[in-house]
């Protein structure tokens, strides 16, 4: 076991405990310009004003269907139905998607307000405004999602699982670490790390949350790959990085997967205890599907209406960056998480080199691994052209 | 990172270890299974005539006919939307053809038409129910079930036992497994077999390296190289990171398993004249190998898997590590068990193909070899243990054994007698992007990455 700096660790609790026992940033120091935070909570960024769950804005026309009530519509004739001809070809549409266009209706997330970042600087056409009034908000995602119960706020199916196990799943265990800190409300360069912690979190004695001053490990084996650096500033105690690819771990049921974010940039409000804000980027959309499918069968997908294949449609319809060179569909769609981070102390290895980055850097996955197509099914397989009722 | 090294063979004085840093897929070269005789010692328990136990590469010592067929029980279990299998003192593997789903696991409804319906076996054709003689007399856990049927069936610990028409000899286990199943997976027959012969407070689980020696709380246990037979070099400090294994007043010598004498006289359980001890950073982990991490630590394990064919590698993913081909990339496994009452196997190559199709190419065969490529082996290479590592020749348009010196075939390496596979979706060592492709994460039916260990999901359980 790698020697720790228990010296700096000692250091560090008694600064917290003396000097900065109050959750404001005030004109906090870390200790030795430091500071860590391990997420404990992370949501995809679904607006939901306060006075309901569907509201006339958001999905004027109700939510969607999931694969019980689309198997049903697919294959009514209940006496001569098969396993290959109608489970195993709704799995297929699961696991082989198409951009073709869907015979379902379905709802986008609509409405003038979404939660999220202006990551291109610009106000367009399918801009949002945010809650606070921030016009340019570019999240494309809130559409795909908007309209879909699992990805509702108040503890729906996929948001909760996908929450739940961030803060229970140690695979899923974010840590980022500033470094370079003057103080909580004002630096004008900070670098950002981010690294995979070793340890559970320090549940408070409710359990309804988390506690700071945990300590961590970094998983400087299997977790290589997650180690990556943000540039980043702090102004009026707001922390906000410069863009940069950002891939993290995010299981949800028992099978390792991650998440790919092009032109990531954090965007949190920092105190000595605690840090909450939004990631934006522009979310690869093969890995995100992925990502959902392998860690949530069709079973638990049905928890919350959701359809796999409707989806994979909306994503190739609504995505809004990185157009594949060779076709020129677009790759990945804005969007944002809210995060919540609880302060913990890393303990470094002795050894600097395991915390190197991984040789090779992170790439999204580039989806169900293309081959030779007639050209019927080349067709078929094209962006759809169509939009549905509530795409701007 | 340990991309593009062989795989290899270690041991240290008889015990059977698997060494700290680079490959974890380690066992012995001095102690070759079957060769040095050092497999797993079980306790003998009284057994019918024409019962034997037949030890086995991959679940260690096993309940056997009188033909050396392996005998597997099938206990009973709640899938989502309700249970199958057989209760104590009941078989509920009749003669009568399953041909529908039974609805058993959501969201599909009960009443779809299964695949292949022409070929597909009874319960008991795949089955075959361990019959008794009609003078045979129960002896010890050994009882006698009247089946429904009317047939006499032998049953051990009140579950009724069968063979397994994919075991062609002695020492297959082609059936099914002793490995972890359960949750979303199908209710899988496993093989029987007598207690591991290990004092109380141990127990024994298999796993993808051998069966690995645990305490009775699941923790792995660990042996140093820094120990000297029969005595402990522990010391205090160096206890407040490994406990040693304590054995009770009451505990006696046994077999390979001996007890040392500590600093104040405590007793220390050793295994083959090794000490034992837990890891304290084995949290909550159960069958854990991070101990083995640590320069001069080792798992132990009762007896070794077969090592992979040559060219074989191990890799490093984000959980832990995969079976990797020549160039590192991740090797995977295709298990299936499909939803009627019978949950019968579909991933045998004599079984139907259509769910793995559907699964690595949408039913299209040839797609399907696009997205999962075979693992080709070398033409010289024939024939195999079946029960690990095996050589066989597939009709890749069907996904089923070819026809003798059949045009296009495709001699490919098979583990426990199915095909194993690349994804072309992983684009370079360390991808695991099919790791759950399929149902329910795989575990149903679907595409799971061949874990050697896994730090955060016991893959390699």
């Amino acid at each position: 076991m790698d020697t720790i700096r228990f010296a700096a660790v000692g250091v560090a609790l008694v600064a917290l405990s003396l000097g900065a026992s109050a959750t404001q940033a005030a004109d906090y120091v870390p200790p030795g310009g430091r500071i860590a935070y391990a997420l404990d909570s992370l949501h995809w960024a679904i607006y939901q004003p306060k006075d309901g769950f569907v509201n006339k804005q958001e999905c004027p026309d109700g939510v969607n269907i999931g694969p019980r009530a689309q198997f049903e519509a697919l294959f009514p004739d209940k006496a001569h139905r098969t396993v290959v001809g109608t489970r195993l070809r709704y799995e297929s549409d699961v696991w082989f998607p198409t951009a073709a266009p869907d015979q379902f209706v379905f709802h986008e997330g609509s409405g003038p307000i979404a939660s999220g970042m202006n990551l291109d600087g610009k106000i367009g056409p399918n801009d949002f405004t945010s809650p606070e009034g921030e016009k340019g908000i570019d999240n494309q995602l809130y559409r795909v999602l908007g309209c879909i119960a699992s990805y509702r706020p108040d503890d729906n199916a996929n948001d909760y699982f996908d929450n739940d196990e961030i803060n229970t799943d140690n695979y899923n265990r974010i840590l980022i670490e500033l470094t370079g800190v003057e103080s909580l409300m004002n630096s004008p360069h900070v670098e950002v790390t981010v690294y995979r912690g070793l340890e559970s979190l320090m549940a408070s004695a409710t359990g309804s949350g988390f506690v700071a001053g945990g300590t961590q490990q970094i998983d400087t084996r299997w977790g290589r790959k997650y180690i990556q650096h943000f540039q980043g500033k702090i102004i009026d105690g707001v922390l906000t990085t410069e863009p940069h690819d950002f891939v993290f771990p995010w299981a949800t049921l028992g099978n390792p997967a991650d998440e790919f974010m092009h032109a990531a940039r954090f965007q949190l409000k920092l105190t000595p205890t605690a840090a909450e804000g939004l990631i934006g980027g522009y979310t690869d959309i093969e890995t995100w599907y992925l990502q959902t499918n392998e860690e949530e069968s069709t079973h638990h997908q049905g928890y919350g209406e959701l359809s796999a294949p409707s989806l994979y449609k909306a994503f190739r319809r609504l995505a809004d960056a990185y157009p594949d060179p060779k076709t020129g569909a677009n790759t990945a769609i804005s969007s944002a998480l809210r995060a919540q981070f609880v302060q913990v102390f890393i303990l470094h290895p002795e050894n600097p080199a395991l915390e190197a980055s991984s040789a090779m850097p992170p790439i999204p996955y580039a989806g169900s691994p293309s081959y030779p197509r007639t050209p019927e099914q080349a067709r078929l397989e094209q962006p759809a052209q169509i939009t549905s009722e509530n795409h701007r | 990172m340990s991309f593009g090294s062989e795989i290899t063979r270690r041991g240290v004085r008889g015990i059977l270890v698997v060494p700290a840093v680079g490959l974890s897929l380690l066992l012995g070269s001095s102690i070759a299974l079957g060769g040095s005789g050092l497999t797993e010692a079980y306790i003998h328990v009284p057994m019918p005539p024409g019962f034997r136990v037949v030890l086995t590469d991959l679940d260690g010592p096993v309940f056997a006919d009188s033909s050396g067929k392996t005998l597997y029980d099938w206990p009973r279990r709640s899938l989502r939307n309700g249970p199958t299998g057989d209760n104590k003192d009941e078989s509920e593997c009749s003669s009568t053809k399953a041909t529908v789903d039974s609805g058993l696991m959501s969201p599909y409804p009960a009443g779809l038409l299964a695949p292949d319906l022409d070929q597909r076996p009874s319960c008991t054709q795949a089955w075959p129910p361990a019959r008794a003689a009609a003078n045979a007399k129960p002896v010890d856990n050994w009882t006698i079930i009247t089946r429904k049927d009317g047939i006499r069936q032998w049953a051990y610990a009140g579950y009724a036992l069968y063979t397994s028409a994919l075991d062609r000899q002695g020492g297959e286990v082609l059936g099914g497994s002793s490995r972890r199943s359960g949750g979303d997976g199908p209710v899988v027959r496993k093989p029987v077999g007598p207690p591991p012969d290990v004092p109380p407070g141990f127990g024994v689980v298999s796993t993808a390296l051998g069966r690995l020696l645990v305490a009775n709380n699941g923790f792995s246990v660990y042996v140093s190289d820094h120990d000297d037979p029969g005595h402990s070099n522990c010391d205090a400090l160096c206890a407040e990171t490994w406990t040693p294994i304590l054995a009770p007043d009451l505990s006696r010598p046994r077999g390979q398993w001996s007890i040392i004498q500590r600093v104040g006289g405590v007793r220390q359980w050793a295994f083959m004249r090794k000490p034992l001890y837990l890891y304290v950073e084995d949290h909550s982990e159960v069958h854990s190998l991070k101990g083995s991490d640590v320069p001069g630590w080792h798992n132990v394990y009762t007896q070794l898997t077969p090592s992979p064919p040559k060219g074989f590698t191990a890799q490093d993913t984000t959980s832990g590590q995969t079976l990797a081909d020549s160039h590192g990339m991740t090797i995977y496994v295709y298990s299936c068990g499909d939803d009627t009452t019978d949950q019968l196997g579909c991933d045998y190559p004599s079984e139907t193909q259509a769910y793995r199709l559907a699964m690595c190419g949408g039913g299209d065969p040839v797609r399907c070899r696009w997205t999962f490529p075979y693992v080709l082996a070398p033409k010289n290479v024939r024939g195999g243990s079946r029960a690990a590592w095996s050589a066989i020749d597939i009709d890749p348009m069907t996904g089923r054994f070819a026809q003798p010196n059949q045009p296009a075939a495709l001699h490919v390496w098979a583990y426990r007698g199915r095909p194993v596979y690349t994804f072309a979706g992983d684009k370079r060592p360390g991808d695991i992007n099919a790791d759950g492709h399929g149902e329910f994460g795989g575990r149903r039916e679907g595409y799971r990455a061949f874990w050697l260990r896994d730090d955060y999901y016991a893959g390699n359980d």
